[in-house]
């Protein structure tokens, strides 16, 4: 009879394979140890290098049972076999697999693998210590104390054995579990430093741990930088150097990343130009492994050139945009860590320098990134967004209408509602740029709601989220007209509006009022906007100036005054009127202050208050300018001729220039 | 800005060959030290660390926007085009500038046009007198920067050391150099070049704006003259962007 084969065939097959997966579990409890060893040795061999096996296993129990196994078994040497097998099974199920790692801890292994280390077997301590470095290789690792000293004596005994699993081991331990500048004090005062680097001359292994412990305990930290730097009068610092050639991209990678953290804590041991340039040399080439230092190179490339214009320029010299756009083409799947490095590391090159983005943007590059907008891991969208962002720093491109447009627009926008935070802000950090599109007063982000979403951000429950959604807007509004101004104004009302200037943050403060500044500059008529409600707007405006104000919100705030006192009479007396409110007679004028504040741009913003309120041609002028001499702020003009700033000096004189029309002289 | 139409050019360029050809016979008979440089207008690393850029002045500023007139008579007649300039971007860390040129009763087109240029701000960080490209030798830079009455104080150092001692940072003037570098509105077989660049002033205290056009191919020293605008207000506004 015709019976479905292959189906049938898998089913029995998949039927068999948990069968004998089940009947490995009763051989591992089993008591005679032959049996026992053998079923050890079969999920060991099993599991290496396969993730899928590891996790089937897992999901059957596998890590409690061989755990078991592990601690049943005694320290006498014809238990050697199986602890030496049953620490191997665990060390493979935790590499490079978070899950395992997690099921291996909550499985309570950990201090049965520990005793191994003092086993009297070698082949034991081997196996224990390979098994602690995978898990040490994880975020999951336990938390080491360094400040026991108990635990420093139990590292220094692992540095100091001469197993290079073992001395690895605790090379590993410090590359994973040391954090805080407390614990890289305490570990180089302990001398942690002398030690690690007698393995830079060891096993590859050993260089490798050392490499990567060496780079944990210098970063952020100039004095360890400075004592690495001195052993034995650089040996140490040009072997790390010189293991940039090593043949083994590992090796070349980890001590690239060692020069990465010297270079970002005290870059004054890097004079060298042909250093920098050959690091960033290496670090291209290592792009190209197919393995993980590849992934780790992207990250590492990034975060060199970081806020640096002179090494993103070597690395643009070194023709490094043209590669990662050449990698990210490929076509084949690249690991999403990888991703991320690579678009984190065009967007350091497009950060500062606009010869590099015009070269990125050149490349046809929007379509790679709008795919990345679309994957499946948030660091990798995150990324493809500060990508797009710090693109997005090129006016050029911004006038030549380059991000304007559906293919680009749309899924940023949908970005805004991404499950991820991080996803949330960089996208926002990218629209804020984009929207400045000088090169058409039509609008793909508005097509799509995007001033409704903006809004809506505006009054989210993050700060962060608030104060980059207003910065948005502010940018959509710069030199926008009316009708643009319209669909914001129309939603946000002045209740709402004043709010926003009146939010608890001054970040948030400063972009709402940056926003207001732009909406009532451009057309004369969009002045009107503040004096809705009855003028609750500029009403909050000026009770937010008279609070005393951080430099930068207050600068703003100016800014929206000037702007309203370029208007008509009745705009300029509403600005008086907040300058010198009737209830709050005999007060210090917020003005004075700002004049004698030590930021030019708060008293470069004053005093073009100042000079909008007695500008000549307005009939009330000639009243304010009494007014404003009366208050003591013409007088404190006079003073500040020669101020040190030459724009506040040029506007002062201005001043004094229509004050002499007055008939003041000076 | 750009060329006319090729009557005119065919008009200039006889004039160009006698104008350049009397440069020659004066050059003939008055020995000069010709001195050839290199010397590009960036700074190249030379300087850099001890020059900060210029400080910001209000009126040079993205959003700020200039109207006036360039000037393109030749000897067969007058003419003015009106112009519109737009400031988009500023970067004096860099000594860079970008913005929009509108010309508007171009005789060639049906419509403005509107070209993007990109500038160079004269730091002594970033930028020299010396333009060292497009053309422009150290002699015609100094032929047009001595145009401006501003220069004159600064002459004689440009003169003789290029300017490296001059404090710009204090000095009430902002020279630069603006390069067209695309249209925006119209293509480029419009009958219309942007091979050239404009030598500009602009005065730290009203914002005006004074400018040289150089083209070799061109009427020389056509002059651009432009004000601030500000809309129909009775006074100045300022709008601002602040990329992320």
């Amino acid at each position: 009879m015709p019976t479905t084969t292959s189906s049938s065939a898998s089913s029995s097959s998949s039927v068999s394979c948990n069968n004998r997966q089940a009947d490995v579990f009763s051989r591992l409890a089993s008591s005679d140890p032959e049996v026992k060893l053998k079923a050890l040795r079969e999920v060991k061999n099993q599991i290496i290098g396969n993730r899928t096996k590891k996790l089937s296993f897992l999901k059957l129990g596998a890590i409690p049972a061989i755990a078991s196994v592990l601690a049943d078994a005694d320290d006498s040497d014809k238990c050697n076999n199986i602890l030496v097998q049953s620490a191997a099974a665990i060390g493979s199920f935790a590499c490079g697999f978070e899950a395992g790692v997690q099921a291996v801890l909550d499985a309570g292994v950990f201090p049965h693998l520990l005793r191994l280390l003092t086993n009297p077997d070698e082949k034991v301590v081997d196996a224990g210590a390979r098994s602690l470095r995978m898990i040490f290789q994880s975020n999951q690792a336990p938390k080491y104390d360094f400040l026991q000293e108990k635990n420093m004596e139990f590292l220094f005994s692992l540095l100091n054995s001469e197993n290079e699993n073992v001395s690895g081991l605790g090379a590993s331990i410090i590359a994973h579990a040391c954090g805080t500048s407390v614990e890289q004090r305490v570990l180089c005062e302990a001398g942690v430093l002398e030690k690690l680097v007698i393995l830079l001359d060891g096993s590859l292994s050993q260089r490798e741990a050392c490499l990567e412990s060496l780079a944990t305990v210098l970063k952020n930290n100039p004095e360890a930088v400075s004592d690495f730097v001195g052993l034995e009068s650089g040996r140490y610092f040009n072997s790390v150097t010189e293991l940039t050639k090593d043949r083994y991209p590992r090796t070349r990678l980890l001590s690239c990343l060692c020069l990465v953290v010297i270079y970002n804590t005290s870059p004054s041991y890097f004079i060298n130009m042909g250093t920098k340039s050959s690091l960033i040399t290496t670090l291209l080439e290592l792009l190209n492994d197919p393995g993980q230092s590849g992934d780790d190179a992207a990250l590492g490339l990034s975060c060199l050139i970081a806020e640096k214009e002179d090494l993103q320029q070597l690395a643009y010299e070194a023709d490094a945009i043209k590669n990662i756009v050449d990698i990210l083409r490929t076509g084949s799947e690249l690991q999403p860590r990888r991703l991320q490095g690579l678009f984190l590391s065009l967007a350091e090159l497009c950060s500062k320098l606009e010869d590099c983005r015009c070269s990125f943007l050149s490349l046809q590059v929007l379509d790679l990134l709008t795919n990345a907008l679309r994957h499946k891991d948030a660091d990798v969208r995150a990324a493809a967004c500060i990508c797009f962002r710090n693109a997005a720093r090129s006016v050029k491109s911004l006038s030549a209408g380059r991000f304007n447009s559906d293919h680009v627009m749309l899924p940023l926008v949908q970005l805004l509602h991404d499950p991820s935070s991080s996803v949330q802000v960089a996208v926002l950090g990218a629209l804020s740029n984009i929207v400045l599109d000088f090169s058409s007063p039509k609008s793909s982000f508005i097509e799509y709601g995007g001033i409704k979403q903006l809004i809506e951000l505006s009054k989210s429950m993050d700060p962060n989220a608030r104060c980059s959604a207003l910065r948005a807007l502010r940018n959509l509004m710069f030199l926008a007209d009316n009708k643009r101004k319209e669909l914001f104004c129309s939603d946000v009302k002045a209740q709402g509006f004043a709010c926003l200037i009146s939010d608890p943050e001054p970040p948030v403060q400063e972009q709402a009022l940056a926003l207001l500044r732009n909406l009532v500059d451009g057309c004369i008529s969009s002045i009107e906007f503040v004096f809705d409600e009855d003028g609750l707007i500029l009403d909050t405006v000026g009770r937010q100036l008279r609070k005393a104000p951080q430099a930068q919100m207050a600068i703003q705030g100016m800014y929206v005054l000037t702007n309203v006192a370029s208007g008509t009479e009745l705009h300029k007396e509403a600005v008086m009127q907040q300058l010198f409110p009737q209830a709050k007679a005999g007060s210090e004028n917020f003005m004075l202050k700002f004049l004698q504040s030590d930021e030019s741009q708060l008293r470069s913003a004053t005093v073009w208050t100042i000079i909008n309120l007695i500008s000549p041609s307005s009939p009330g002028a000639f009243d304010r300018h009494v007014k404003l001499r009366n208050a003591g702020i013409i007088p404190q003009l006079k003073n500040m001729v020669n101020d040190a700033c030459l724009d506040v000096k040029i506007r002062i004189r201005t001043v004094l220039g229509q004050s002499m029309s007055f008939g003041d002289n000076y | 800005m750009w060329l006319l139409i090729r009557l005119h050019d065919l008009i200039w360029s006889h004039q160009r060959s006698d104008f350049y050809q009397t440069e020659r016979r004066r050059r003939k008979k008055m020995p000069v030290r010709v001195v050839e440089s290199n010397t590009p207008a960036q700074v190249s690393g030379t300087d850099p660390g001890n020059r900060s850029p210029l400080p910001p002045s209000s009126l040079l500023g993205a959003g700020q926007a200039f109207s006036g007139t360039q000037n393109v008579s030749n000897q067969q007649k007058e003419e003015a085009w009106r112009v519109n300039v737009q400031i988009q971007g500023i970067d004096l860390e860099h000594g860079y500038l970008c913005g929009t040129m509108e010309a508007l009763n171009v005789p060639m087109a049906d419509t403005p046009v509107i070209t993007f240029w990109e500038g160079e701000i004269v730091d002594g960080k970033n930028y020299t007198f010396y333009t060292g490209k497009w053309e422009a030798t150290r002699e015609d830079d100094m032929r047009h920067w001595s145009k401006f009455p501003s220069f004159s104080p600064l002459q004689g150092q440009v003169e003789s050391d290029g300017g490296r001692q001059l404090d710009l940072n204090n000095y009430p003037y902002i020279f630069m150099r603006w390069k067209e570098q695309y249209f925006v509105n119209v293509g480029t077989d419009c009958g219309l070049t942007i091979a050239g660049f404009y030598y500009v002033c602009f005065s730290c205290s009203d914002g005006s704006i004074s400018g040289f056009y150089y083209d070799p191919n061109s009427s020389p020293f056509q002059k651009l003259e432009l004000k601030t605008v500000n809309e129909g207000r009775s006074g100045f506004s300022f709008s601002s962007y602040e990329l992320q």
